[in-house]
């Protein structure tokens, strides 16, 4: 025995434990209720369907119709861009790849790309879509001379690709996870009865693996919900829609999409004291009705695990 | 399809180097060494249309960086690794449940919110506690000394690495096989000291691939950080002292969204590519690191993933 008492450093490691838990759990309780507490009074329905302020001087009389209409409609269109490749990959890592370079070469691609800050993705996506090849995703600018001409690169749809470029490795990742926990004896089972290997993979594992999936696209929502720097970049940040006016009837749809917008997010950002609105209630309103959402999003995520046999259930936020 | 993923990071890379090129051509090594980013982007905002590239220096937000990033992660390590304990080992079933769902919770916060929640609550509270008159005018010619600086940003950020060390320590300490413990049981030793010196070990690599990712995500994030930093280069000096921490600050990322304003100027936008170059290669680093790290040593390793 060293000279040492362990009992007294046992308490105090369990003190520690205990204090550093408390502390975070105590940080997120605040948050909450900081942001109840200032943005409830401005909580109303016509906050919720009214268009935001023209500009920064009457910001305070506008509601959140349009941000909180570009974050839904971003949400779906950048989800609905990103799953089909993600799905494609996790299928490729999970069953049809052999072990060599190729293999590495893909997994170590979506590793970098988990990696590379949300921000540089934006400023990415700024550098490519002003190309004149994608006019067709936004707005083309007429530049006086030679004719060649720019894209705006900044619209709702070239902001649906960006956040697929953001959110494709954390959903690859999640279903390669979900299809690797359905068991072996199913797909062994599925081959002895002489099913081919896309009819196991199609019935089998990805149906065995549905849980999995839902809840990986459902936190990749919450990724596309939560982001700001994308969204500032890439969706322009303008207060309202500015396509063809009124924004909401059909034959302007494709207008909206190919113009520049704003989400919750940037709302947020624009009204803090950061931004040029300066209008804190409002701000905190919008950061309800955002942390709302979320809250919404994860708890469908918990329970669609839950209710469909909790395939993956044990793997931690 | 599956290589899309391989198209994108290249065309990621090719991209934002082939549009930093012209400035980390014209400011060559002094892009890391030297300082005054703020000047050089106001004077690049300003010169004639058609005028050679300037030199830039981002020696202060590549210090800002480190600082911010740094500090902040050391803080979530501490903080993350004990509540990764409490989860796995001091709290029931329920109890795992519930704080597992509050880092959760942490984590899906968006950083606007936390910029948000920074700018009214920690940057006025920080300068009421640590800031006097007297402390602003000895220093007024430095730095203008106001709630906007690194100790805001570092509180900030370390609430927001918290959960990513959190997630992948607790997975890690969780995957650690029970018949570890008992031997430890065994020979006499206290519940903390069975986790101190045998679990903790044990789910190392689980446990380092976290920090990393926290790291990753620290130097990363841009939007809360812009809100509270206070949006200046300075260079740390060590004559400072502690000062330093009460001195605003400008990460790469956050300098990034706060000079954005004037990336009308093609320099400027060129500036901030570099900018973007170097985050761009620093996330690499950490995330391959990471998988690395979490494949390398024996078992523990989380399958060298983010999770959510």
């Amino acid at each position: 025995m060293k000279g040492r008492d362990h009992r007294l450093d046992s308490a105090l490691g369990i003190a520690y434990s205990w204090i550093s838990m408390l502390l975070m759990a105590a940080v997120c309780l605040f948050i909450l209720v900081t942001v109840a507490r200032y943005g409830a009074g401005k909580l109303s329905l016509e906050f919720l369907i009214t268009e935001p302020g023209a500009s920064a001087v009457d910001i305070e009389g506008g509601g959140i119709l349009t941000p909180l209409i570009g974050t839904v409609l971003l949400t779906m269109l950048g989800m609905l861009a990103a799953l089909p490749f993600s799905l494609a990959t996790a299928v490729y890592i999970c069953f049809y790849a052999r072990p060599g370079a190729l293999l590495t070469l893909v997994e170590t691609a979506v590793d970098i790309l988990a990696g590379v800050p949300t921000v540089v993705i934006a400023l990415f996506s700024l550098s490519i879509f002003v190309l004149p090849q994608f006019g067709f995703l936004s707005a083309m600018i007429e530049t006086d001379g030679d004719g060649g001409g720019m894209a705006y690169g900044r619209s709702f749809l070239v902001c649906a690709v960006t956040m697929a470029i953001m959110i494709l490795p954390f959903v690859t990742k999640s279903i390669i996870e979900s299809l690797r926990s359905v068991p072996g004896s199913y797909i062994d089972g599925a081959f002895a009865l002489g099913a081919g290997k896309w009819r196991v993979v199609a019935q089998i594992a990805l149906r065995c693996a549905r849980p999995g999936i839902v809840t990986g696209t459902v936190l990749g929502m919450g990724r596309i919900v939560g982001d700001t720097a994308i969204v500032w970049f890439a969706l322009g940040g303008t207060l309202r829609m500015t396509g063809v006016q009124p924004w909401y009837m059909p034959e302007n749809w494709i207008s909206t999409l190919r113009n520049t917008g704003s989400t919750l997010t940037t709302y947020i950002y624009y009204t803090s004291p950061a931004g040029e609105g300066n209008s804190f209630d409002t701000a905190f309103g919008a950061s309800l009705v955002l942390i709302g959402m979320i809250i919404l999003l994860n708890a469908a995520a918990a329970l669609v695990g839950r209710a469909w046999g909790g395939g993956n259930g044990q793997d931690a936020g | 399809m599956a290589g899309a993923s391989i198209v994108v990071i290249a065309l990621i890379f090719v991209f934002v180097f082939y549009k930093a090129a012209p400035v980390i051509g014209a400011s060559g090594v002094g892009l890391a060494l030297s300082g005054g980013f703020d000047t050089q982007v106001s004077k690049a905002f300003y010169a004639p249309a058609g005028s050679p590239t300037p030199a830039f220096g981002m020696l202060g937000l590549i210090a800002g960086t480190a600082l911010s990033c740094g500090i902040s992660t050391l803080c979530a390590s501490v903080m993350g690794i004990g509540a990764a304990v409490t989860v796995c080992e001091f709290c029931g079933r329920r109890g795992a449940a519930f704080f597992i769902a509050v880092v959760r919770l942490l984590a899906a916060i968006p950083s606007v919110v936390f910029g948000l929640i920074g700018l009214i609550v920690v940057v006025p509270l920080v300068e009421r506690l640590f800031i006097t008159v007297d402390m602003q005018i000895e220093y007024l010619d430095y730095f203008q000394m106001t709630g906007r600086n690194l100790l805001s940003s570092v509180v900030v950020l370390s609430f927001m690495i918290a959960p990513t060390v959190v997630s992948l320590s607790a997975d890690a300490i969780a995957a650690v096989p029970d018949s570890l413990r008992e031997t430890g049981y065994a020979f006499g030793m206290g519940h903390f000291r069975v986790i101190w010196k045998i679990v903790l070990p044990s789910a190392r690599p689980g446990v380092i691939a976290g920090v990393l990712l926290g790291a990753g995500r620290g130097t990363g994030e841009a939007i809360a950080v812009s809100m509270v930093c206070g949006g200046i280069g300075v260079i740390p000096s060590a004559g400072f002292g502690l000062m330093n921490l009460l001195a605003p600050t400008l990460p790469l990322s956050a300098a990034i969204i706060n000079k954005s304003e004037a990336m009308g100027s093609g320099h400027v936008a060129g500036a901030l590519f570099s900018c973007a170059a170097l985050l761009l290669v620093l996330g690499a680093l950490f995330s391959l690191t990471a998988r690395v790290v979490s494949r390398g040593f024996g078992p523990g390793g989380s399958g060298g993933g983010i999770k959510a």
